[in-house]
């Protein structure tokens, strides 16, 4: 029986910090335990013989430590217990809780008993258990063959990682392979973008810890401890990369032309084709979709690489981690046709003059209208779906459009001096170095105008761009003959698909969300996939690849430190269970899965707040380590300590919110006495029964913080409701019950909170 | 696409569509009556306040006081679809919908007014209609129906140059309830495209404003006709013959002033002006007096439409 | 030129207001300007006078209260243009609206509105919005034939199958003003024309 269970409590002085206030002598007269002894320090070194020597001699099956909060000590005691299981060990907190906070001596006596007492009743339903440890396998799928993926991979390879590279389309190179010139803020000049990147590319090619799959996508992904079974789609590309040469041939001799989406439309291709230059894998690819089968390109190809039969192959992939490097798209023109893109050839987008200047572009880097003339003015667009509210548009900023227009004006300038360029700005965003950048464009006098245009109209041969010039308040019609529209960044498709097969979250806009934007970054809310680039959020090439360097850290990080994780997490009864599912639609962590026909729940990213417990009409799940009964027991070891006349208020927080009522007495501000703090892993494991127990058993409130960024705030915030609807059902006051908000080190507004409610509480009492 | 009613609808009536141009009733109904749509009018429905709301001479709470009359008016004949001629009426009536719903300080307002002045039967509760599901003009109608007007077409009226005029009312005041797009709205272009035409499509100032701005025609001429310019001569350069309205008050501007402004700009203009239903009901075979009403019209309807084909089968 | 801004200037409380009025749908819209002037850029009133939309918002913003008696507010003509396109979701239309109600409330403008009380009237007299008549000469010299149209109006009617024009019962238009005295309307309207009726005999 637990009843029986001999218990030892060992009391620290804390140097006076305890024993001037709490008059220990009167404690253990108070506590009646099968062992009790007051020590001067006991988390010193000597403080491990002493317990150890008292378990021996006591035959104790279970240890009190009354002393400072088991934030500060909760290890050194777990350790010094040896060979006691950790997990039966419970800390008292009589020093930030008590006599930090209090002055009365005979009340912080009292106090001090009341929270021994609760801990010894505690650690009688503790049981003995294991911390888990999880070790991943260390293969890495990055996902998104652009500048960010390709960064992250070759961190990862050099670091001697193994990691399969994922590419939708035929070529890794992503949108820097058709940028055309790259600018550099602290250089003030623009470079060679594919002169760059080739480097790079090379020596991924090269990495004998990547392998590169080009035209295939994940289409399925479970997850199970830490290991990630990815199903991967290969398409055919018809013609076999081994044998290839990139003699070109094959394109000479094919007959279909259609639009080059590499040179965004503006100049044609065949149906067989390589996708640019220094695309890899060096090998032309057939487009299906426009391919007639007609076979003059397998006639002419010496090297017998051509098949015009092929079947998408599914290739299976285990990875401990995910690196998503999926990118972005740019904003659809056709949702802001007052600008006239898709209507006129001269208004093009930033992106398509990247491919005009381009001198592997479709007129070989010469800037040309649609017929053929230099444009003799060249009026830029800026926010073009960014910073806009409207349906379709996009509430951010894209970041980079300022400094692309400014990149692109300098060509255009330092090539033909005479065209005209300016820009239409609402702010120019040049943080940091760019201002520099932006200082030399003016110098080579491109001009600015402060207003966001309206419309632009083709009047005979011109446009008319129409526009308010806000620093004069001036409304004005400026002719151009070429317009280029700065358009927003937003998630690829491809971010789109992935974050739904992972399942990992998104923004409001539809980018990857960084598990927390301060301070992780590059983590996603789900344990092992991280994200880099521009699939979360919009940034330059710059820091895309700091991004993807910092996530190939993460992901080693993660790789080889394995994962100790405290062992109070959910578990099936398989035999209980039927699959139904509730659970999974339930964990606010995304723990659980069926995997096998089972579910199947992650230790790594189970936190035990047992949402999934409510839902489950089995009965099929259990959270280790009794933290209900123990819950309860805590409440009884307070509550029967309840002297006459004596006010009680048990006050409910997790591992934030006990912080910041340590903080409290850290800082040595004060509350009332009645406030007893009981330390749960999570206060949605406080459930509607405890409260109600404990106000029927003589508490005279319960109070329950929660830290708002927790996934479960709302759902407790809920919860903490109903129980009160129900509480007033049952005929007591829903106001002796309070929910608030915790943070860390907001502590003084939480002394002030359980002072107000003392005080509340007070006056709910003498008026009944 | 957002669900457009066909039935429980109260066609709601206009003052300008009842005294310039009783024809686009008329082509409304006999459009609603082929293509099978339930529809009534009340006589107990009064004016929206439109043309007083826009010159200042009503707040808001007066509108929409009135409103929930009307409103409650819809409900009790068990027709709380309301489809609106003009585009004015349908801004006001969406708009005080919305305020309804969303500000309970202004319908609790309006509500104890009505108590205490024995007017209970009028009181508004919140959601008793909603902007979207219950608020249309006639275009929405016609657009969830647009599949079937081919069926009724019996003239072939593809050899005019079309455009259209969408006005600001219906597009831009609540955009994003809107058909057919606000910057190049389009929804007039796709009705018409049903009927075997084609509109030129975008044009300069397509999406600008008639010019009548409510009280610029009357107080401010000068203003209100060089804006209606704007667009007359974007139209005359477009060698358009038919100007495609949805909107009673822009149709006064174009039809009844386009003499006026043609001398002010030194200009022949030769467009004739239809409502949206008096176009289809005329290439449904609508007689052009008893149907279209003609005779409302300032620059003649036969001035470009001297004949009619009819539609090779 | 130059100002001075008090440590106890709030300029911020004119938008404020502005916000708070029933009239306006678009929440804190007004603050989150940023002079972009897009609103300018396809304003048909900035086009063809000294109107300017986003001025307007940066008066505002300033808590300058003499925009009220400006007269250029008078030129909007409520086509909605910026409130389509405002990229930060403000709206100046609304706001001149709700400028113009509070120049009314502070007896400013009576005289913008007083060739305009023909559609309160006939609200009284027809629950319907009708034309005022006081601009029937202008439509008459501008509009070739229109008159002869208004009087053979019920003949076009009963050709088109309608009833005669729009007329409520007398049951309808007694609700109807009573709803419009109840909301405070009619004592307004009767303010403003004893105002500027006392104004026009000062005058003659």
């Amino acid at each position: 029986m637990r009843d029986d269970l001999k218990v030892g409590v060992f009391l620290c002085e804390c140097g006076g910090n305890i024993a001037d206030i709490v008059d220990l002598d009167k404690v253990r007269e108070e506590l009646d335990v099968e062992f009790i002894g007051q020590f001067e320090n006991l988390c010193s070194l000597n403080g491990r013989k002493i317990i150890r020597d008292a378990i021996f001699d006591h035959d104790l099956d279970r240890v009190v430590v009354a002393a400072c909060s088991p934030i500060s000590h909760e290890k050194t005691f777990q350790d010094y217990v040896k060979p006691l299981n950790p997990y039966l060990m419970d800390m008292a907190n009589i020093r930030e809780q008590c006599s930090w906070v209090h002055s009365d001596k005979e009340k912080a006596t009292h106090k001090a008993i009341t929270l021994i007492n609760a801990s010894i009743e505690k650690v009688k339903q503790s049981d003995a258990v294991d911390p888990i440890y999880c070790q991943t396998p260390d293969e890495v799928a990055v996902i998104g063959g652009g500048i960010a993926g390709m960064n992250a991979a070759l961190s990862l390879a050099k670091q001697g990682t193994k990691v399969t590279l994922i590419e939708q389309s035929p070529s890794i190179g992503g949108h820097m392979a058709k940028i055309g010139k790259v600018f550099s803020p602290v250089k003030i000049a623009e470079e060679c973008g594919m002169c760059l990147l080739n480097p790079i590319l090379n020596e991924l090619v090269w990495n004998e810890n990547i392998e590169v799959l080009t035209n295939t996508k994940v289409i399925e992904a479970e997850r199970r401890a830490g290991t990630y079974n990815l199903i991967l789609e290969k398409s055919p590309r018809y013609v076999d990369t081994e044998k290839c040469i990139a003699c070109g041939k094959c394109a000479e001799a094919c007959e279909v032309e259609v639009p080059n989406d590499w040179n965004d439309n503006l100049s044609m291709r065949k149906a067989i084709y390589r996708p640019f230059g220094q695309s890899y894998p060096e090998s032309y690819v057939i487009d299906m979709d426009n391919c007639t089968k007609c076979s003059n390109c397998v006639k002419v190809c010496t090297m017998r690489a051509i098949k015009l039969r092929g079947k998408p192959e599914r290739i299976p992939l285990q990875v401990g981690s995910i690196v998503v490097a999926t990118g972005h798209k740019l904003f659809d023109m056709e949702k802001r046709p007052e600008y006239g893109y898709t209507r006129y050839d001269d208004v093009i987008t930033q992106s398509e003059l990247g491919r005009i200047t381009g001198v592997n572009g479709p007129t070989k880097g010469k800037l040309l209208k649609s017929n053929g003339e230099v444009p003799k003015r060249v009026v830029m667009i800026q926010c073009v779906g960014s910073r806009d509210e409207k349906p379709d548009g996009h509430k951010y900023c894209s970041k980079i459009c300022c400094t692309v227009a400014l990149k692109n004006a300098n060509i255009i300038k330092h090539k033909y001096p005479d065209t005209d360029v300016l820009i239409c700005y609402t702010d120019i965003r040049t943080p940091g170095m760019f201002e520099k950048y932006y200082k030399h464009t003016q110098e080579n006098e491109v001009r600015f105008l402060r207003g966001r245009p309206g419309e632009v109209v083709k009047k005979g041969d011109n446009f008319i761009v129409r526009t308010e010039d806000t620093l004069k308040g001036e409304f004005v019609e400026i002719e151009a003959d070429m317009v280029v529209l700065s358009t927003a960044m937003e998630p690829s498709d491809g971010t789109r698909e992935i974050a739904d097969i992972l399942n990992v979250g998104v923004t409001e806009d539809g980018f990857i969300k960084e598990s927390h934007p301060k301070i992780k970054p590059i983590a996603t809310d789900v344990q092992g996939i991280f994200v880099c680039g521009t699939a979360h959020d919009p940034k330059d090439i710059t820091d895309s690849i700091m991004q993807a360097t910092a996530a190939a850290a993460k992901v080693n990080e993660y790789n080889y430190g394995g994962v100790e994780i405290e062992p109070f997490i959910a578990e099936i009864d398989t035999e209980k269970c039927i699959v139904c599912g509730e659970c999974i639609e339930r964990c606010k962590y995304k723990s659980m899965s069926v995997q096998n026909d089972q579910i199947y729940i992650d230790p790594m990213s189970c936190t035990g707040c047992g949402k999934c417990l409510n839902g489950c009409k089995q009965r099929a799940i259990t959270v280790n380590g009794n933290i209900d009964e123990k819950i309860m027991s805590t409440i009884n070891g307070v509550l029967s300590k309840k002297q006459e006349g004596e006010r009680m208020i048990l006050v409910f927080l997790d591992n934030i919110g006990y912080t910041a009522a340590d903080n409290i007495g850290v800082n040595r501000l004060s509350y009332p006495e009645s406030i007893h703090i009981i330390k749960v892993i999570s206060v949605n494991r406080v459930r509607p029964r405890h409260i109600r127990y404990a106000l029927e058993n003589g508490a005279d409130g319960v109070f329950i913080g929660e830290f708002p960024g927790d996934l479960m705030y709302d759902e407790v915030e809920r919860k903490i409701q109903r129980a009160k609807d129900r509480i007033a059902e049952m005929g007591h006051n829903p106001e002796r019950i309070a929910f608030s908000k915790v943070y860390i080190p907001y502590f003084s507004g939480l002394a002030r909170k359980f002072n107000d409610f003392d005080e509340k509480i007070a006056e709910l009492d003498s008026s009944k | 696409m957002k669900n457009v009613p066909d039935k429980d609808i109260l066609l709601f009536r206009s003052c300008l569509v009842s005294v310039e141009y009783p024809g686009v009733e008329a082509s409304t109904k006999f459009v609603f009556d082929k293509l099978g749509i339930d529809y009534a009018i009340s006589d107990k429905q009064t004016c929206c306040t439109g043309l007083g709301h826009y010159s200042d001479v009503f707040d808001q709470i007066d509108t929409s006081a009135i409103g929930a009359r009307n409103f409650k008016i819809a409900r009790e004949m068990g027709r709380p679809n309301l489809v609106m001629m003009c585009a004015t009426c349908y801004a006001i009536n969406k708009k005080s919908v919305k305020l309804l719903n969303k500000k309970d300080d202004l319908r609790e307002h309006i509500n104890k007014l009505f108590d205490e002045n024995g007017l209970s039967h009028l009181k508004y509760e919140k959601d008793d209609l909603k902007p979207t599901e219950n608020i249309f003009h006639v275009v929405d109608i016609l657009y969830g129906k647009k599949d079937e007007i081919k069926y009724h077409i019996k003239y072939d009226l593809s050899d005019y140059t079309i455009a259209t005029h969408h006005g600001c009312h219906y597009c831009k005041v609540h955009y994003e309830d809107t058909i057919g797009g606000v910057r190049d709205p389009n929804i007039m272009d796709e009705i018409i495209e049903e009927c075997g035409c084609k509109t030129i499509g975008f044009y300069d100032h397509k999406r600008a404003t008639c010019g009548t701005g409510f009280r610029q025609r009357y107080s401010n001429p000068d203003l209100s006709f060089t804006a209606t310019a704007d667009k007359m001569n974007a139209i005359a350069d477009e060698d358009v013959d038919i100007l495609v309205h949805l909107c009673p008050n822009c149709h006064i501007q174009f039809d009844r002033y386009q003499h006026l402004i043609g001398e002010r700009e030194g200009r022949k203009f030769k467009a004739i002006h239809l409502n949206i239903t008096q176009f289809i009901a005329l290439a449904m075979g609508g007689d052009l007096d008893k149907v279209i009403g003609q005779k409302a019209h300032t620059v003649p309807i036969n001035s470009i439409i001297k004949e009619l084909k009819e539609v090779e089968k | 030129m130059s100002s001075h801004q008090k440590i106890t200037d709030s300029p911020i409380d004119f938008a404020v207001e502005i916000i708070n009025d029933v009239k306006n749908s678009k929440e804190e819209g007004v603050l989150k300007c940023v002079q972009c002037g897009m609103c300018t850029s396809t304003c048909p009133a900035a086009r063809h006078s000294d109107y300017n939309p986003r001025e307007i918002i940066e008066r505002v913003l300033d808590g300058d209260e003499t925009i009220l008696k400006d007269d250029n507010i008078w030129n909007c003509f409520y086509c909605y243009t910026c409130h389509s396109v405002c990229p930060v979701g403000n709206s100046v239309c609304e706001v001149n609206q709700i400028l113009k109600q509070i120049a009314i409330e502070n007896g400013i403008g009576y005289e913008k509105l007083y060739e305009y009380m023909g559609f309160a009237d006939s609200y009284f007299t027809a629950a319907i919005g009708a034309i005022p008549e006081i601009f029937f000469t202008d439509i008459d010299r501008d509009v070739p034939g229109w008159w002869d149209f208004r009087q053979h109006l019920d003949e076009i009617r009963q050709e088109l199958e309608l009833d005669p024009p729009l007329m409520p019962s007398e049951e309808v238009i007694d609700e109807v003003s009573k709803i419009l005295t109840i909301t405070g309307f009619k004592a307004k309207i009767e303010k403003i024309r004893a105002s500027q009726e006392a104004e026009n005999e000062e005058r003659s």
